[in-house]
C-alpha cells in the first residue's frame, strides 16, 4: 500500500472528518477570494470616483477676513488675474474646471446686488469637459431671478450698469440662494466698470486631482504648500468631495480585511488541527499496526501531512470558485460604479493553490507529530 | 538467533512501578518453535514486543540476528521489523478501511523487497481466503480475520513470526487452523514464538517456557 492509496482509502472510510476539514478550508478560501476580488473593485472604484469628482479648491487673497468672506460670499481684497494662469500651468494638480472671478456688491436700481465677473474657463490639458461655469460674452449679462422680478427686466432687453450698457442674455431660474440677486458678466467687463483692471478676488478650481502619490489627505497638504509657493499672496480653501469619504471607507474595509482574514485563518487552522487530532486518536491502533509492520516516522507523518495538502488543494479550487462566484453575484450591487470591474482574479487562484495546502499542512503538524511519537506497544495492547 | 540478556522491563505508573520482566535471559535458535505460556499479567506480551523491537527494555540487551535491537536507531529498527519480523495479535489489528488483499499488502512496499498483489493472493489462497479477497475486515469472520492477519505477517517471509494469543478470540477449530499454519511456517524454516494460554500448543512447539511475574519458571 502506498501512502496515497492509504490516504484515499481512509478518506472514503471517515468521510465526516474529511468533509468537516474541507468545509472549514473552503469557507476560509471563499471568503478570502470574495473579499479580495471585490476589494480590487472597491480600490478601482475609489480611483474612479476620485477622477470623476476629485475635490474643489477656492483660492482667495491672503488678507481676506474669513468672517467677512463667509458672510458676503467673496473677499473684499483682490489679487492679480495672472494667478489663474500660474495655477493652470502648475504641475502637480489636474483640474476639470478653472475660472477667475471678481465679485462686488453694488446698489443698482435701489437694489443690493452682487456683480460677478467670470472669466471663460481656462482649458485644462488633454481632456475636453463641458463647462461648469457660465461662459458669458463681453457686453452680455445673466441676471438672477430676484433681480429680474424686482426690476421687471426681461431676456433680450438692454440695461445700464454703472455707466455701461449690457444686453440681458439670460434670466436665471430661481435658485433659492444668493445667486438670485447676482448679475453675471464677463470678467473683463466687471473689471472695467468697477475700476479693477486685471484684478480678481477668487479662483475656483473644480474637480481637482493631485498628481501625487499617497493618500488624498497627505497629498492635499503637500499640494497646499506647493500652491502657496506659486501664489504667495493667496489662501487656499478646500472643499472636500466625496472621494475623500470614499477613500476613508476603503481604508476601513481594508482594515476589516486585514483583521478578518488572519482571524479566519487562525480559526480555520485550529479547526482542522482539532479534527486531525481526533483523527489521530481514532487511528491509534491503525498507526500501531503500521509501526509493527515497519512503517517509519516519515511515512506515518506523511499520511497526515499529504492528506492535509490534499484538503488544501481541493479547498483552494473549490473556494476560489465559490469566492469568485459570490463576488460576481453580490459585488456589483455593492460597488455600483465599478461593477464591471469585478472580474475573476486568476493570480489569487495560483496564490491559494500554494497557500491553502501549506496552511493545512502547518495546521496538522502537531497532530501528525503526536501520531509519530505515540507508543505503538500501548496502542496494540488495547483490547 | 534471538538472544535476551538479563532483560528487565519496568513500567513506571502513578501507582508505582510494575516489573513486567525481571532479568530474563533466553536463547532461541533459528527454526525453533517456542511456546510461551503463563498466567495473565506475567509479562508474555511485554517479552514478545521486546523481541519484536517494539518496546525498549529498561535493562538488558535484545540481540536478534546479530543485531543489538535497542542500540540501533528507531528508523533502522523499523526497517529491521519490516523485513525480519511478522506480528500476529489476538485482536487481529486489521486496518478497517482496507480489504483483505490490501491489508496483506500493508507493508508490501516497506523495507527492501517489494511484494505485489499476486504474492498476496497466492498466500490468501493457501489460507483458504480466495473468495474473501475484496472483503473488508468487518465483513469477515473471526477466523478469516486472523488468517488475513497471518497472511500479512507471512507475506515477506520474515525469519521470525511473533504471535500473541492468536487463538484468543477463536473457537478450537479456527485455533487449530492457525496453529497448523504456524507449524507449516516453522517447518519451512521460520522461527515462531507463540504466546498462548492453550495447553495444546505444547504439542506443536519444539520448546515451551513458562512465565510468572516476569521470570522464566521452567525451560525445556
Ligand atoms: N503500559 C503499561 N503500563 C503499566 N503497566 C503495564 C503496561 N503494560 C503492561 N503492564 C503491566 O505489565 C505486566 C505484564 O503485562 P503483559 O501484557 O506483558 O502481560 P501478559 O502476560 O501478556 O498478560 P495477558 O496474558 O493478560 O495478556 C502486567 O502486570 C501489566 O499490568
Ligand atoms: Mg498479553
Amino acid at each position: 500500500m502506498t501512502v496515497v492509496q492509504l490516504i484515499f482509502r481512509e478518506i472514503i472510510k471517515r468521510k465526516l472528518n474529511f468533509t468537516l476539514s474541507l468545509l472549514a478550508v473552503v469557507i476560509t478560501v471563499s471568503i478570502f477570494v470574495s473579499f479580495f476580488t471585490t476589494g480590487q473593485a472597491s480600490k478601482n472604484e475609489t480611483i474612479r470616483l476620485m477622477r470623476d469628482i476629485g475635490f474643489n479648491l477656492r483660492i482667495i487673497p491672503e488678507k481676506t477676513d474669513m468672517a467677512e468672506f463667509w458672510k458676503t460670499g467673496f473677499s473684499e481684497h483682490t489679487m492679480p488675474e495672472s494667478h489663474v494662469y500660474k495655477l493652470a500651468s502648475f504641475k502637480g494638480l489636474s483640474y476639470a474646471h478653472l475660472t477667475a472671478v471678481l465679485q462686488r456688491r453694488i446698489i443698482w436700481k435701489d437694489m443690493d446686488v452682487i456683480l460677478a465677473g467670470i472669466s471663460p474657463e481656462v482649458p485644462s490639458a488633454g481632456r475636453e469637459k463641458t463647462p461648469m461655469f457660465f461662459s458669458i460674452k463681453p457686453g452680455n449679462v445673466y441676471i438672477g431671478f430676484e433681480v429680474a422680478r424686482r426690476t421687471g427686466l426681461k431676456k433680450g432687453e438692454e440695461t445700464d450698469i454703472l455707466g455701461s450698457l449690457f444686453s440681458i442674455e439670460k434670466v436665471l431660474p430661481e435658485s433659492g440662494s444668493e445667486d438670485d440677486i447676482r448679475i453675471y458678466a464677463h470678467l473683463h467687463d466687471v473689471q472695467a466698470i468697477v475700476g479693477e483692471e486685471n484684478r480678481i478676488n477668487e479662483i475656483k478650481a473644480l474637480h481637482c486631482l493631485c498628481i501625487m502619490k499617497g493618500s488624498i489627505a497627505d497629498s492635499i497638504t503637500m499640494l497646499r504648500e506647493q500652491l502657496l509657493r506659486v501664489l504667495p499672496d493667496a489662501k487656499v480653501l478646500l472643499i472636500r468631495a466625496i472621494a475623500t469619504a470614499r477613500e476613508q471607507q476603503r481604508y476601513m474595509s481594508e482594515k476589516y480585511f486585514a483583521f478578518i482574514i488572519p482571524f479566519l485563518v487562525v480559526v480555520c487552522m485550529a479547526w482542522i488541527g482539532i479534527l486531525a487530532l481526533i483523527n489521530v486518536r481514532e487511528r491509534r491502533r491503525e498507526i500501531g499496526i503500521m509501526r509493527a509492520v515497519g512503517y517509519g516516522s516519515g511515512r506515518v507523518a506523511a499520511l497526515f501531512l499529504w492528506k492535509a495538502v490534499l484538503i488544501g488543494l481541493i479547498a483552494a479550487a473549490a473556494g476560489y470558485g465559490i469566492g469568485t462566484g459570490l463576488a460576481l453575484e453580490f459585488g456589483p450591487a455593492i460597488f455600483r460604479v465599478t461593477a464591471n470591474m469585478i472580474t475573476p482574479e486568476i493570480k489569487i487562484f495560483y496564490w491559494c493553490l500554494i497557500a491553502a495546502p501549506v496552511f493545512c499542512a502547518l495546521s496538522v503538524f502537531i497532530p501528525a507529530m503526536i501520531a509519530v511519537t505515540q507508543d505503538p506497544a500501548v496502542a496494540l495492547r488495547e483490547k | 538467533m534471538i538472544r535476551l540478556e538479563k532483560v528487565s522491563k519496568i513500567y513506571r505508573t502513578r501507582r508505582g512501578d510494575v516489573r513486567a520482566l525481571d532479568k530474563v535471559s533466553l536463547d532461541i535458535k533459528e527454526g525453533e518453535f517456542l511456546a510461551v505460556r503463563g498466567p495473565s499479567g506475567s509479562g508474555k506480551t511485554t517479552l514478545l514486543f521486546s523481541i519484536g523491537g517494539m518496546l525498549r527494555p529498561t535493562e538488558g540487551n535484545v540481540i536478534v540476528s546479530n543485531r543489538n535491537l535497542y542500540a540501533i536507531s528507531k528508523r533502522q529498527r523499523a526497517k529491521f521489523r519490516a523485513t525480519n519480523i511478522g506480528f500476529i495479535f489476538q485482536m487481529f489489528h486489521l486496518v478497517p478501511y482496507l480489504n483483505t488483499v490490501e491489508n496483506v499488502l500493508l507493508a508490501a512496499r516497506v523495507g527492501t523487497k517489494s511484494f505485489g498483489p499476486e504474492d498476496a493472493k497466492s498466500l490468501l489462497n493457501r489460507l483458504k481466503l480466495s473468495d474473501r479477497m475484496y472483503h473488508r475486515p468487518s465483513e469477515l469472520s473471526a477466523g478469516e480475520r486472523q488468517r488475513t492477519a497471518m497472511a500479512r505477517a507471512m507475506l515477506k517471509r520474515p525469519g521470525i513470526i511473533l504471535a500473541d494469543e492468536p487463538s484468543g478470540n477463536l473457537d478450537p477449530e479456527n485455533a487449530a487452523e492457525i496453529f497448523k499454519h504456524l507449524v507449516e511456517y516453522n517447518q519451512d524454516g521460520g522461527t515462531v514464538i507463540l504466546v498462548s494460554h492453550r495447553e495444546v500448543v505444547d504439542n506443536y512447539a519444539s520448546n515451551v517456557i513458562y512465565l510468572k511475574d516476569g521470570h522464566i519458571q521452567e525451560y525445556e
